[in-house]
């Protein structure tokens, strides 16, 4: 029976399937990018023939393909390829000469596009001094520098006039354009929605074409194929991240399932068509891998820019005084309309709320929806579910909400640092009740939030939900709430299995079981047995999606 | 908003449809005719359909033309929203005769609902017209295939105020009869009537209870819609034996009314967000909301809601209780709406507990 055989048999493993019926086997069969077997080595020998690839794992240790639940691809990819890139604590001097470097290697009217200047540069950056040095070092080209927040721009004269920024320029709403204090000329400051003024500008420029948009989404997988991943939700998906990745599965280049939130509204740091005239050309991207199947709403901002929307207030400052709370940027209201909308075109929501307060009205919305439609298939995601009130804990599941686990911030980092001086020590720390949200049944799902974290690694989000220790030596010997620690199984199952399920690929992925695709990771050291603290090292060594090798290394 | 000047009363807006054939345009030329149609304004797809000519006193230009009747009727070009306004400019600026009412006849095919939004939700409409019903024509030879067949036919029905079976005379009478039985599951609280028997009155005074409705004309249209539902009505726990003949899906296309009372007074805020989750989530399928709401910080006082869809009237007050029974009544006309789901979000967010009305009371 020559149509039995597998294409490929990997054995001698150490297989880790995540499916809890079956937690290890030894080998594994795949047949047309699908699994055919699982188990031991007379579980496969049946399909192995004369045409079946074998592979020896030698005892290492092999799981599903992770699944990064929240991330943002392009932006990544465009800055590997086509910007100009320097540390985050790169000096002003150190910025302003890579911007002369790379003004002689530019073409005379051609943008200069880079990042990621450090948020502490702010009130250098904010002087007509700092912009007449980035306007000698670029030569007349037009510079856009983003921040490390990706929400705020330092941008050049030139570049202000191709926006027509000028003196008269009112700020945006939701932004601010810095100013020099007694002459009122613009510095080339750009803060949240302002930056909007010049990304338009390039986004309509054509700077941008659908080759490189193909190249820079490409590049973003082929780096998170590196770490493991092989399915990933892109988090807010405007039309050339659609595009690009339909035009990647077209031709066969797409290595790895891909899962698309399309915003509701424009989002302060991407720009183009968005709502409706967006969602309208969903099934027009969509094809095997690439399924526009969320939205995205953002119901509000980031605890450290007191823009998220808590229910007690934020510490008093001179500016907000003494009660400021933060505010929701959707209504309760239109929040129901958009999730009673998205649920009838088959699409699941992913909210952003960064504050308690925009978890419990996202789960007052949902309770509405759910009261009025019923039961759904659809799983809504509350995004960067982090500072959460205790009686909203039991709601997630409840509702049948997804927490989504990003950025990787359950440990000691200097975003924490921020919180605690924007809302106190105490209730800053009170981050991550992961464990209390899986004991209550919420499905748990995790993310990178790729860019916000510098780089997509699920090892180290991996380790800090085990540890809530940093992985990278920063904030040594400190803990973030350490009794909300979760053990290394469900943090692995949270990453995979769970993941899946929540960007409703369930069925497809996130387990080794005959039937799903054949989306593998081999790693160094065994995840089970290794110390704790040890797992943020742990280094893919081959990623296989749909049983073709998509990452090997070297 | 400002306050309307008393004097200036808002003109009564009929919407006159129904099937292709059904008659409709007959009932039109009828209209035309009638002498004490004076100061109408009848807007109609095409003066093509209806014969004018012998009508005619003056083609003022080609949208407007005044009949010796002194009805002024005019086409629609494009938008209704313009056409009215133009109606009103002219007839204030003394083009035209000063308007005591319009009838606007829709195409076969048209949902009133989106015409009914207009008039609710355009705010220059809403201070110069009200809704005074919709009419809806049905008839008697070819309408119980055209509502089985088409989901429009239905919606037609169920959201009409008014009945007017046409073409009776040409079927037996068992045929009309089952024809009214349809027709009362799809349309409980809608007036049925013959064309035949139809006095002018009959045609424009569909009144719906709204601002200006008389309060005894609204408690009769509570007690009648009630008792129509109750009548042919299945809840959960129905046990009419003609059940099955009354809700079959196929035949009425998911369209359902309900009647709920609440015996204690309602705390308005509640409701209201209540009212605005309904018409987030459901409003496509909400054909028509009415009540009569007994509100708990102004208990002598009650409320008058209509909805169509997700549109609904600023709610009136009225100066007193039209009759003795002081209980809120809330009368639905859904497509694929559950009993139960109303029942449960009431409880859940307006904080009422509904019961199935009615049984009847006396007023």
């Amino acid at each position: 029976m020559p149509d039995k055989s597998a294409d490929l048999v990997l054995g001698n493993g150490r297989i880790y399937t995540m499916n809890r019926k079956q937690a290890w086997a030894s080998h594994v069969a795949v047949k047309g990018g699908r699994i055919v077997a699982v188990g031991d080595a007379a579980s496969v020998a049946a399909f192995t023939g004369s045409s079946t690839r074998s592979i020896d794992l030698k005892g290492a240790m092999l799981m599903p393909g992770v699944v990064d639940v929240h991330a943002h691809l392009m932006m990544g990819g465009q800055a590997e390829l086509f910007e100009l890139r320097y540390a985050s604590t790169s000096s002003f001097e150190t910025i302003v000469e890579k911007v002369r470097e790379k003004a002689a290697s530019t073409a005379p009217a051609s943008w200069i596009i880079g990042g990621q200047w450090g948020s502490d540069l702010h009130g250098k950056l904010n002087s007509l001094e700092a912009l007449a040095k980035l306007d000698a070092a670029a030569q007349g080209r037009p510079v856009m520098l983003r921040d490390d927040s990706y929400h705020n721009r330092w941008v050049n004269s030139e570049a202000m006039r191709l926006a027509g920024v000028t003196r008269d320029t009112p700020d945006p709403d939701q932004g601010s354009i810095g100013r020099d204090p007694t002459t009122g000329a613009p510095t080339g400051l750009m803060i949240e929605s302002a930056s909007g003024l010049v990304e338009s500008v390039i986004a309509n420029s054509g700077y941008y074409t659908e080759e490189m948009d193909r190249s820079a989404m490409a590049q973003s997988i082929s780096t998170l194929n590196s770490y493991g991943v092989t399915a990933f939700l892109d988090a807010a998906a405007m039309q050339p991240i659609l595009a690009a990745l339909k035009g990647l599965d077209d031709r066969g280049e797409l290595t790895a399932w891909s899962v698309s939130a399309m915003p509701a509204v424009e989002p302060s740091f991407m720009f183009g068509i968005a709502g409706d005239e967006l969602i309208a050309l969903k099934d027009q991207y969509r094809s095997a891998h690439a399924k526009p199947d969320f939205v995205k709403v953002f119901l509000d901002g980031v605890p450290g820019a007191k823009t998220a929307a808590f229910h007690e207030p934020y510490v008093a400052d001179p500016i907000l005084g003494c009660c400021f709370r933060g505010s929701t940027i959707v209504t309760v209201p239109d929040l129901i309309r958009w999730v009673g909308k998205c649920e009838k075109l088959g699409l699941a929501v992913k909210i952003h709320c960064a504050g308690d307060a925009a978890v419990s009205q996202a789960l007052d919305a949902i309770d509405v929806v759910r009261s009025f439609n019923g039961p759904t298939r659809l799983i809504h995601h509350i995004a960067h579910a982090s500072y959460i009130a205790p009686g909203d804990i039991p709601r997630f599941a409840e509702l049948g909400v997804a927490a989504d686990l990003s950025p990787f911030l359950w440990y000691p980092t200097s975003f924490l640092e921020g919180h605690k001086q924007a809302m106190g020590v105490e209730r800053a720390l009170r981050f991550w009740p992961n464990k209390q949200l899986l004991a209550a049944g919420a499905l748990l799902a995790g993310g990178s939030d790729w860019p916000v974290m510098p780089n997509p690694d699920p090892w180290n989000g991996i380790e800090g939900l085990v540890t809530r220790q940093n992985p990278n030596g920063e904030f040594a010997g400190e803990a973030l709430w350490p009794e909300e620690a979760i053990d290394v199984a469900t943090a692995l199952e949270i990453f995979t299995i769970n993941s899946a399920r929540a960007i409703g690929l369930g069925e497809t992925i996130g387990s080794i079981e005959v039937g799903k695709s054949a989306d593998f990771i081999e790693l160094d050291r065994n995840v089970l047995e290794i110390p704790a603290d040890e797992i943020a090292d742990i280094k893919v060594m081959t990623t296989w999606f749909e049983g073709r090798v998509v990452y090997e290394r070297t | 908003m400002s306050e309307p000047d008393p004097a200036h009363r808002l003109v009564p807006v009929t919407i006159l449809t129904g099937f292709l054939g059904s008659g409709k345009t007959t009932l039109l030329n009828r209209l035309l005719k009638e002498p004490s149609l004076a100061g109408a304004a009848v807007i109609v797809n095409e003066f093509g359909e209806i014969g004018l000519d012998h009508l005619l006193i003056e083609a003022s230009e080609e949208q407007f033309q005044l009949l010796d009747n002194g009805c002024v009727c005019c086409t629609v070009r494009g938008d209704l929203v313009e056409t009215l306004k133009a109606l009103h400019r002219r007839a204030a600026d003394g083009e035209l005769p000063q308007l005591s009412r319009v009838v606007i006849e829709t195409t076969g095919l048209a949902d009133p609902a989106p015409i009914l939004h207009t008039l609710i939700a355009e705010p220059e409409l809403a201070g110069r017209y009200r809704i005074a019903g919709v009419v809806t024509t049905v008839d008697a030879v070819n309408g119980p295939a055209t509502l089985e067949r088409h989901a429009e036919a239905a919606k037609q029905v169920a959201v009409a105020d008014r009945l007017i079976i046409t073409k009776a005379d040409l079927v037996d009478g068992w045929t009309v009869d089952a024809l009214q039985h349809r027709l009362a599951a799809l349309a409980p609280a809608a007036e049925r009537c013959l064309a035949a028997d139809a006095a002018l009155e009959t045609l424009l005074d569909a009144e719906t209870p709204g601002s200006e409705a008389r309060a005894d004309q609204v408690a009769a249209w509570f007690d009648r819609a009630a008792q129509s539902i109750h009548d042919h009505e299945c809840g959960p726990d129905c046990d009419h034996h003609d059940h099955h003949h009354h809700h079959d899906q196929g035949l009425h296309h998911g369209i359902q009314s309900y009647s709920f009372v609440i015996d204690e007074p309602v705390e308005w805020a509640a409701f209201a967000t209540w009212l605005d989750y309904i018409a987030a989530l459901k409003g496509e399928d909400l054909l028509r909301l009415k009540g009569l709401v007994c509100v708990a910080d102004d208990l002598d006082r009650p409320l008058v809601l209509h909805g169509v869809q997700h549109v609904f009237h600023p709610p009136a007050r009225l100066e007193s209780w039209p009759s003795p029974d002081r209980r809120t009544r809330l009368v639905f006309i859904v497509r694929d709406i559950a009993y139960e789901t109303i029942e449960r979000t009431l409880v859940k967010f307006a904080g009422v507990r509904p019961a199935k009305g009615p049984e009847r009371h006396a007023a």
